[in-house]
């Protein structure tokens, strides 16, 4: 027999408090008031043998009573045979994750990371097979199970462990979903769905929030592979880091342009006083004004940094007052306005309302993020060269020259877009030379009242904007008269709109690399009431998205993303925050290898001017907090909390397990303590009748 | 001397039950009921004054005061005579009670102090009933109350009512209520005092000497209760002191004999003390029959009686 709490059995030593009561109670039985103790000796306790024999059965069930008691609290179980553990002694095949990420560049996570990766290294045995991946965005294998099995037995953990030497934290996200799917499935290889022995991954993290665990949500994980977490913890709980707020170059009326940064505090920090301000790439301090912000603890709180004015090359934004530097600074380029020229084709003046040029002109001001330069020229002259080639968008409104026109086609066929809207019929010539056609013909159309907009195509990215029900409603706009054009003649022609009556509002005609979309009908008044409706100027800017040009580069990026260079042309030379420069090969559309934060600039070979962008740590890294084991189990990743030595700790917790189950199915308990009840109530029964009869003849004098 | 030597003298049967007497509420009419039956003036006072009822004429010897002289007689007789009366009221007798916690133990129903009140009633109501003053003075370790000796009925009642006090104090001082009766009662009188004596001796003896040296009359009752005298108790228990409150784990088995020998021997030493200062001495239980304790007290007080006039040479009456 074993017991599942044997500590309980200590309890059986309270079979001596009956057996003392009993004493006691011999001696201290009652008192009995005397008129003076004057004449009176104090007795030595007496017992006489006749009443230690009188209870002796009262005395014997209440011991019994305990010692079942204390027996049945023990929670006793009959052993059962147990297989011999099969584990032990066996092979197994282990894959120690170690984290890179930036996170774990704080102070003293990697020291002690590599400390308990070398630990379990050292810890393997020769039969054992051991895999050593470092991960953060993605995983490197620093040494791979081919590598364990070809490298003699004695030289492996030296070498694994000079690989590990070798390596340090970079500056890039965690992505410990795709790392653990990477080692489930090195685990779960072909190769090794034979092996007996025990899989297990071996986790050696600090276990940020801000891992990343998407890649695991629909990875069903292999059965039989473990996952010990061995966290490495911060010796300061204190972090607070900074984030750039995406689109934050707006201006502020007052101030003029401000950046808006993030500033996160760790909910374990115990700063929440920071200071924010401009500052050099390379320089450790804050140059100028700074600006002080208050972050209690778990929070966050976004402020407006104002841009430097004076001292031009400020383009790190830092943060002050924090115990760990790591995520304290963020390079901000600013975004420069993309340039998008329209060419207006027609024969208006600017200043008359009642012509499509006026409205065009005014639902396309500068912004700081888009310059638009709207050029216009009258359609029936000749078209200067020079205009033609800069435009990026062709706005038509009346018949074009045929040379015009060729012109026109010839940009469009390399890639552009052109717009044509047609004030009259008469424009259809133009039409048809710039689509190549022969001849096509429009009529005119005026319908009784009006025409309205009617099955919309919104998957075209053109009404996209408009998908949504809040916006769909076209209803609003009345065409008082429109172009008729028969799109069967028009090869290629997709119709994206069209009138009530059923007849074509809106095309799209590709032409070579670019397109031509055709509006049967003009936005100035004479024509319809789009040009003031509120989906005109979304429509205007829908277009020159379509085109392609209206997206400036993108100016800023994370640690290890992709930066498309696709505007730029010939040989590109890189440089980095560090001072060096790469040489990127010519045709290369991005830069994939952005090692760490800090300004890039690239200059193509043909000196047009460098193009620069700045490249942060992922915010996601500066969410120190610790995970939770749990959110890993809710995966379906069965965790082990990696305290112990795991094989002989795993036995022993599995003899555990067995215990429990023999003693929750065979419940000894249970008869023990209704055994234990009997032998009270017969204590009971027993006690009464025995005071009942002893009772007249006690306390009384002789 | 002691009752116990005594009492068989008296037909034991026709006595009242001391249980029935004590189940008598009421201390006076406890009282009465003792002294029923014993109203045959069986003691006279010693004191010969000028009252109401004559008893004898003397022959006049110098020095007698001539106010005394029956002038009648001499013109009768041409002698001179001195007329005595009997002066009923001359007894001043003074009832010291103990009511000390100790007192307040018994075993048979009722507690010494019920029983040594009823004692110290019977005495002051019989005493009254002869015309005597009577006075009282209750004691536990300091004085508690103190009633100079009257002739009054209604004096009498306040003595029952101090009589009926309950007991308390946490030791038995009696060298102190003897002291001070020594100080305040200046005439020659009765002192009777009623306690168990559970206290020591020491003081005792000198108090004692000085009452007899005042010529005061003491007679001494020493009341126990029959489990006290022989530790009569089957069960070994914690023995709590009545007083003090002490506590001693005691098996009156084995302590019984110790014990007696001890209270026996503290008794003795009482005993001597009385028979040395020709103190009246008697140890009454409180199972015995009170009656039997008047009779003892009585019978004592006439045979001193006898005495004192065999001392006196009384000339005897005259005729008239």
């Amino acid at each position: 027999m074993s017991f599942l709490a044997p500590f309980f059995l200590l309890g059986g030593l309270a079979v001596a408090l009956p057996v003392v009561f009993h004493l006691v109670r011999r001696t201290t039985r009652e008192q009995t008031l005397f008129s003076s103790l004057m004449f009176l000796q104090p007795s030595p306790p007496r017992l006489t043998r006749k009443s230690r024999l009188e209870h002796l059965l009262l005395l014997l069930l209440r011991c019994l009573a305990l010692a079942l008691l204390a027996v049945g609290f023990a929670r006793p179980f009959l052993k059962q045979s147990v297989p011999p553990d099969d584990h032990r002694g066996v092979a197994r095949r282990i894959v120690v994750l170690v984290d890179t990420s930036a996170s774990m560049r704080r102070e003293g996570l990697w020291a002690a990371a590599r400390g308990q990766a070398e630990a379990a290294l050292r810890q393997a045995g020769p039969a054992d097979q051991v895999e050593l991946l470092a991960f953060d965005r993605g995983v490197t294998p620093l040494f791979s199970f081919d590598e364990w099995k070809t490298t003699p037995a004695g030289d492996r953990v030296a070498q694994a462990v000079g690989r590990l030497a070798a390596t340090s934290p970079g500056w890039s996200s965690t992505q410990l979903g795709h790392a653990l799917v990477r080692a489930a499935e090195d685990l779960a290889g072909p190769d090794d769905a034979g092996q007996p022995g025990p899989r297990e991954i071996l986790l050696i993290s600090d276990l940020q929030e801000g891992s990343r665990l998407e890649a695991l949500q629909a990875y069903e994980w292999p059965k039989g592979i473990q996952l010990r977490v061995d966290p490495v913890k911060a010796s300061k709980t204190s972090n607070a880091g900074l984030q750039l707020v995406t689109g934050s170059d707006d201006a502020d009326r007052d101030a003029g342009p401000v950046t808006r940064v993030r500033v996160v505090n760790a909910p374990g920090s115990k700063r929440e006083q920071f200071q924010v301000g401009w500052t050099r790439p390379d320089a450790p301090e804050i140059i100028g004004a700074t600006v002080e912000v208050y972050v209690p603890p778990g929070q966050s709180r976004i402020v407006s940094v104002p841009a430097p004015t004076h001292a031009p090359g400020l383009s790190k934004i830092m943060l002050r007052g924090d115990d760990d530097p790591f995520d304290d600074s963020v390079f901000v380029v600013p975004t420069e306005a993309a340039r998008t020229s329209i060419l207006y084709l027609g024969d208006d003046d600017a200043t008359d309302t009642h012509q499509p040029l006026f409205f065009l002109r005014r639902a396309l001001p500068a912004t700081r993020r888009q310059a638009i330069q709207v050029t216009a020229r009258i359609s029936s002259s000749t078209l200067p060269a020079n205009d033609v080639d800069s435009a990026d968008l062709f706005v038509i409104t009346d018949p074009l020259t045929d040379a015009g026109a060729d012109a026109v086609r010839k940009r469009i066929l390399v890639g552009k877009t052109a717009l044509f809207a047609p004030k009259s019929s008469a424009s259809a010539t133009t039409l048809a030379r710039l689509l190549g056609l022969p001849s096509l013909a429009m009529g005119e159309t005026k319908p009784e009242k009006y025409a309205m907009l009617a099955e919309i195509d919104f998957r075209h990215p053109l009404f996209a904007p408009f998908a949504d029900p809040r916006f769909s409603d076209f209803t609003k706009i009345h065409f008082w008269r429109h172009r008729q054009l028969d799109a069967a003649a028009v090869p290629g022609a997709r119709i994206l709109a069209k009138f009530d009556s059923g007849s074509p509002a809106v095309l799209e005609v590709p032409a070579g690399k670019g397109r031509v979309m055709v509006l049967t009908s003009g936005w100035q008044p004479e024509d319809s009431q789009l040009a003031l409706s509120s989906k005109f100027v979304p429509l205007l800017y829908s277009l020159i998205e379509l085109g392609g040009d209206g997206a400036a580069p993108a100016t800023q990026a994370t640690v290890g993303d992709r930066v498309p260079l696709a505007a730029m042309s010939g040989a590109l030379t890189l440089r980095m925050p560090d001072g060096t420069s790469v040489t990127l090969p010519s045709g290369a559309t991005d830069f994939t290898t952005t090692a760490g934060p800090g300004i890039y600039s690239v200059a193509s070979a043909t000196g047009s001017a460098p193009r620069r962008f700045a490249v942060n740590l992922d915010p996601a890294e500066t969410r120190t907090a610790p995970l939770s084991e749990d959110d890993l189990a809710r995966l379906g990743v069965p965790v082990t909390h990696a305290a112990q030595p795991d094989a002989v700790r795993s036995s022993e917790k599995k003899l555990v397990l067995q215990s429990l189950e023999a003693e929750s199915r065979q419940k000894i308990w249970r008869s023990l303590l209704i055994a234990a009840l009997a032998v009270l109530a017969a204590e009971s029964a027993l006690a009464g009748w025995t005071a009942r009869r002893t009772m007249p003849t006690e306390g009384t004098p002789a | 001397m002691t009752a116990t030597a005594s009492n068989s003298s008296l037909p034991s049967a026709s006595l009242i039950s001391t249980q029935a007497l004590m189940g008598i509420r009421n201390l006076e009419l406890r009282a009465r009921a003792v002294v029923e039956g014993f109203w045959s003036g069986l003691h006279r006072s010693p004191y010969h004054g000028f009252s109401v009822e004559f008893t004898e004429y003397r022959q006049y010897t110098p020095g007698d005061d001539p106010r005394h002289l029956d002038w009648r007689v001499f013109a009768r007789s041409d002698r001179y005579f001195i007329k005595k009366f009997e002066d009923e009221t001359n007894l001043r007798c003074h009832l010291v009670a103990d009511q000390s916690r100790s007192m307040d133990f018994g075993s048979i129903g009722h507690t010494k102090a019920r029983y040594a009140a009823t004692l110290a009633a019977t005495l002051a109501y019989f005493l009254h009933l002869q015309g005597d003053a009577v006075g009282l003075l209750t004691f536990d370790e300091r004085i508690r109350d103190y009633l100079p000796a009257r002739h009054r009925s209604s004096h009498l009642r306040q003595i029952m009512l101090a009589l009926e006090k309950p007991v308390g104090g946490a030791a038995t001082d009696l060298a102190a209520p003897l002291r001070r009766i020594t100080e305040l009662v200046r005439k020659r009188g009765l002192v009777a005092l009623v306690s168990d004596f559970f206290a020591p001796l020491e003081g005792l003896e000198r108090s004692l000497t000085d009452l007899a040296a005042c010529r005061h009359e003491v007679v001494v009752f020493q009341v126990l209760d029959p489990a006290e005298l022989g530790l009569v108790f089957d069960q070994a228990s914690i023995f709590r002191d009545a007083e003090t409150g002490r506590t001693l784990y005691v098996d009156p088995a084995a302590a019984r004999k110790s014990y007696v020998e001890k209270l026996e021997a503290h008794c003795a030493e009482l005993h001597r003390i009385c028979d040395k200062l020709g103190i009246a001495y008697h140890r009454l239980a409180t199972d015995q029959p009170l009656e039997l304790a008047l009779f003892d007290f009585l019978q004592q007080r006439m045979h001193r009686g006898t005495n004192a006039r065999a001392v006196a040479g009384s000339p005897g009456n005259l005729p008239a």
